[in-house]
């Protein structure tokens, strides 16, 4: 594999990670537009264990996500108090306050970086994505998936089924919290260095925007989202700013023509239904 | 259908008493000083003209609402208190009248929610169910749906389906969370005569295997050929009680009906 | 010292509290969380800046910058609210941040990243008050920004325009009922909204004599915690926000210093949704009924 498609591949294992990251509480009907800062978490936590601590990546990788989850659990009882535009700003105001945390935070080297010991390799960085994507298959086979949908589309309803709404909407957001330190604890081994600058607001909005175009309706739309996002403009030779132009043109327009993102349940059903009768 | 049999013994508690129920919305009293109980393994209807109360009183019981004042038991068990999500599994379960089911979801997958109660443990939460053919918990929403005629909308897409299954699967869901009581809210609106025939002897079928029905409907004839006996809502109070021959001679009775829809 | 900041700090507030307006109108009234106004904040200084460097005198600049943002804003209403009805609530918030990246990367294209300066138009003219330092500019700003809002105000509740917009905020279909023509209201507020946003750029490339295609993200964001904090959808409720971040804003920066402004600002905002979620004057939310 030639450098340059490593490094292409890389970055969309990290866009898949972050874009699970989104797709789970956004699957429960929360908007986080966050993310970015649970990635710092488990990227500094993560770091701050294999530099300081001496720990080997194996560990501290592991930590980074169970700190981001903790921070996820801590945070998400009182903010999931609210709702729709209420907490898609909470987690924003969220996002920025971690950035600009880690940004003074002389330990971990404030706004001049920090270097990280350890280095995961690119082998072991696809092997992660690759796990999270089967994961969160595995995970969308099973009630907990089906209740993420059931508290998005009609809360009251779900409780009186005796769902505890609470804690689906807290899992939600703090396993999404996990899985985003996950992927910034991995960035932050892979490149060897991470700076609070970041992991900002844009960095959320994008995966937010990926996710989305792939549509939320099945666990495969967030990976279409990813890979489109990643890998047309690179086929495109785009620069960076027409790279960025084109694809909020793109949305723009997509979500005015296609509101329910790209790959959707009933696209799904429909292929079903075309192989069965295929078969038959 | 696994739906615990309740042993029917007319000196048990009954299977709903309600005392004293108060609950005002914005200053308009919207249930007064209401008391009454449903029976075990019979059905009851709760009628009344638009706005008396019925789907306020189905509210309270399930806890969408706290009461003012007044006390809410099914089975013995007091639940006036207790969050509306502990109170399915003291055995009451309820449709709704403007159907509220998941529309972007399955109908198999809105049943697979209505039978939460009997799978709630944080092993059944995380079995992959959907990857394990013929898994029991689908088999037995399929056997559920085509008790009601239904089987052939299992896979559809809730939203495209016409009112009356909707309405219809509204109701299954209901009786899959295992419950010995059902309050069904106006469960014949918008259905066809043949549809609301079928709707009646799934609730014969419901009764015959020893559930408890609290019904609100507005076809009098539907009521008469389910319940024996009915409860009078008008303006949040209960004006009349008894069986419906006898109710509906009631002056009281027909004044409340009077320039309303008197469907009957 | 201390009440030069607090100058200083309304001073910043008065642009803070313009785009929270023009984010508490859509809010308030059409219950769109427009996130491309930024980018029109955005819009206002930067072409202002491009149409100057053209040659144009400053009152048509400023005039081609408010109509090309307004423009812009008709385009939103088209593309990201109007498909508000049917799909997911998240839609129209994601299409209007797709045209803040949009905007932005356009501009960028244009007039390249870095932060450019804008003219000065009263040069370097300050009042002195007992020892305290105000540009003349921004007395100018701050007066259009007030008497603006107040205006507005007087407009929502005193005339018969007013009140058909306060009744779609109430009740949309009161409104149907009614006969408002809706249609025909949206757009124009997409317009009001948009002249606000973009204004507040053009005063703030006029006060601070810096425009940069970003510009809009900082000031647009913190008007929005600005606009939570007072209440959603009050227009007192913004000016009050606005103000109020201006001077944590100023004031933190000058006692703790530049980096903790986001800490300050998005905590506070933080802590008012958990808290009070309907701000300090706001309203809390209806409950659904069953
Ligand atoms: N959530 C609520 N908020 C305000 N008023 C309510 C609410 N729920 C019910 N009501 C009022 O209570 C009264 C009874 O309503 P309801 O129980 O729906 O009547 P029914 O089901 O008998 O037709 C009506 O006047 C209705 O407007
Ligand atoms: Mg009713």
């Amino acid at each position: 594999m030639s450098g340059y498609l490593t490094g292409v591949l890389v970055v969309l294992a990290f866009n898949v990670m972050a874009a699970y990251a989104v797709y789970l509480p956004l699957a429960a009907g929360q908007l986080n537009l966050g993310i970015a800062g649970f990635m710092a978490i488990g990227a500094y936590a993560a770091a701050y264990l294999t530099n300081e601590l001496g720990w080997s990546m194996w560990a501290a990788v592991p930590m980074g996500s169970a700190a981001a989850g903790l921070v996820g659990i801590l945070i998400g009882i009182p903010v999931l108090r609210t709702h729709g535009i209420y907490l898609a700003l909470a987690t924003f105001a969220l996002g920025q306050v971690i950035a600009a945390v880690f940004l003074n935070l002389d330990v971990v080297g404030a706004a001049a970086g920090y270097p990280v010991t350890d280095y995961a390799a690119p082998g072991v960085v696809f092997a992660c994505a690759i796990g999270v994507v089967l994961l969160m298959a595995l995970i969308s086979r099973t009630r907990f998936a089906l209740y993420l949908t059931a508290v998005k589309s009609d809360a009251t309803v779900a409780d009186l089924m005796g769902i505890s709404v609470r804690g689906i909407q807290v899992a939600a957001f703090a396993l999404g919290a996990a899985l985003a330190g996950f992927g910034g604890a991995m960035y932050a081994h892979h490149y060897s260095f991470i700076e609070a600058q970041h992991f900002n607001v844009l960095l959320s909005v994008f995966t937010v925007l990926y996710v989305l175009f792939g549509g939320v309706q099945t666990v495969w739309g967030p990976l279409v989202g990813a890979a489109f996002f990643t890998l047309v403009p690179e086929l495109l030779r785009a620069s960076d700013q027409w790279r960025y132009a084109l694809f909020a043109l793109f949305i723009i327009i997509f979500m005015a023509l296609r509101p329910q993102g790209l790959v959707t349940a009933s696209l799904f059903r429909l292929f079903r239904r075309r192989s069965k009768g295929a078969s038959a | 259908m696994s739906a615990p049999a309740p042993t029917a013994t007319p000196a048990a508690a009954p299977a709903l008493a309600i005392s004293g129920l108060q609950k005002s919305f914005a200053g308009v009293r919207a249930i007064r000083d209401l008391s009454f109980s449903v029976p075990k393994g019979r059905a009851t209807a709760l009628i009344g003209p638009n706005g008396a109360g019925k789907t306020t009183v189905f509210n309270l019981v399930s806890g969408v609402y706290g009461v003012d004042s007044g006390s809410i038991h099914v089975n013995g068990v007091d639940v006036t208190h207790l969050p509306s999500r502990r109170r399915i599994r003291t055995g009451v379960a309820r449709s709704f009248q403007n159907i509220r089911l998941m529309s972007h979801l399955s109908v198999l997958e809105n049943l697979l929610v209505g039978q939460h109660v009997r799978a709630s443990s944080l092993a059944a939460l995380l079995t992959p169910y959907r990857l394990i053919p013929n898994h029991r918990w689908k088999r037995e929403a399929r056997a559920a749906l085509a008790e009601s005629g239904l089987e052939q909308y299992a896979e559809e897409t809730v939203g495209a389906l016409p009112y009356g299954v909707r309405k219809r699967i509204d109701l299954v869901r209901a009786t899959l969370a295992g419950a010995s009581v059902l309050m069904l809210d106006e469960p014949a609106a918008g259905l066809n005569p043949s549809e609301t025939n079928a709707l009646r002897d799934h609730l014969k079928a419901l009764i015959a295997r020893g559930l408890t029905l609290l019904v609100v409907e507005h076809d009098m004839h539907f009521v008469d050929s389910i319940c024996e006996n009915v409860v009078v809502l008008n303006f949040g109070e209960k004006i009349a009680e008894g069986p419906l021959s006898v109710v509906w001679r009631d002056p009281k009775v027909r004044e409340a009906y009077i320039g309303t829809d008197e469907e009957a | 010292m201390l009440s030069q900041q607090i100058i200083n700090g309304l001073m910043l507030g008065a642009i803070y509290m313009l785009v929270a307006v023009a984010f508490t109108l859509a809010i308030g009234v059409l219950n769109f969380l427009n996130f491309s106004l930024p980018g029109l904040f955005m819009l206002g200084g930067m072409l202002a800046f491009g149409f100057l460097k053209l040659g144009w005198p400053f009152f048509l600049a400023a005039g081609g910058a408010l109509f090309v943002a307004a423009l812009v804003s008709l385009l939103v209403e088209r593309l990201a609210y109007r498909r508000m009805r049917e799909g997911d609530a998240e839609v129209p918030l994601v299409s209007s941040l797709g045209f803040l990246v949009l905007l932005e990367n356009l501009v960028l294209i244009r007039y390249g990243s870095d932060q450019q300066a804008f003219p000065a138009l009263f040069a370097d003219m300050n009042v002195r008050v007992g020892g305290l330092v105000i540009g003349i500019a921004q007395m100018v700003s701050l007066a259009i920004s007030l008497g603006l809002v107040a205006w507005l105000s007087w407009f929502l509740r005193a005339t018969n325009a007013g009140r058909r917009i306060r009744t779609v905020a109430e009740n949309r279909e009161t409104a149907l009922l009614m006969g408002i023509n809706i249609e025909r209201l949206v757009p124009q507020l997409f317009v009001g909204s948009a002249l606000l946003a973009a204004l507040a750029g053009l005063l703030f490339a006029v006060n601070y004599q810096q425009v940069s295609p970003f510009m809009g993200e900082g000031i647009g964001f913190k008007a929005v915690a600005a606009m939570i904090i007072g209440g959603m959808g009050s227009i007192w409720g913004a000016v009050i926000g606005g103000l109020l971040i201006g001077l944590a804003e100023v004031l933190s920066i000058s006692l703790i210093g530049a980096d903790v402004v986001n800490i300050t600002v998005y905590g506070l905002l933080l802590v008012i949704l958990i808290v009070r979620p309907q701000g300090l004057i706001g309203r809390p939310p209806a409950r659904e009924k069953l």
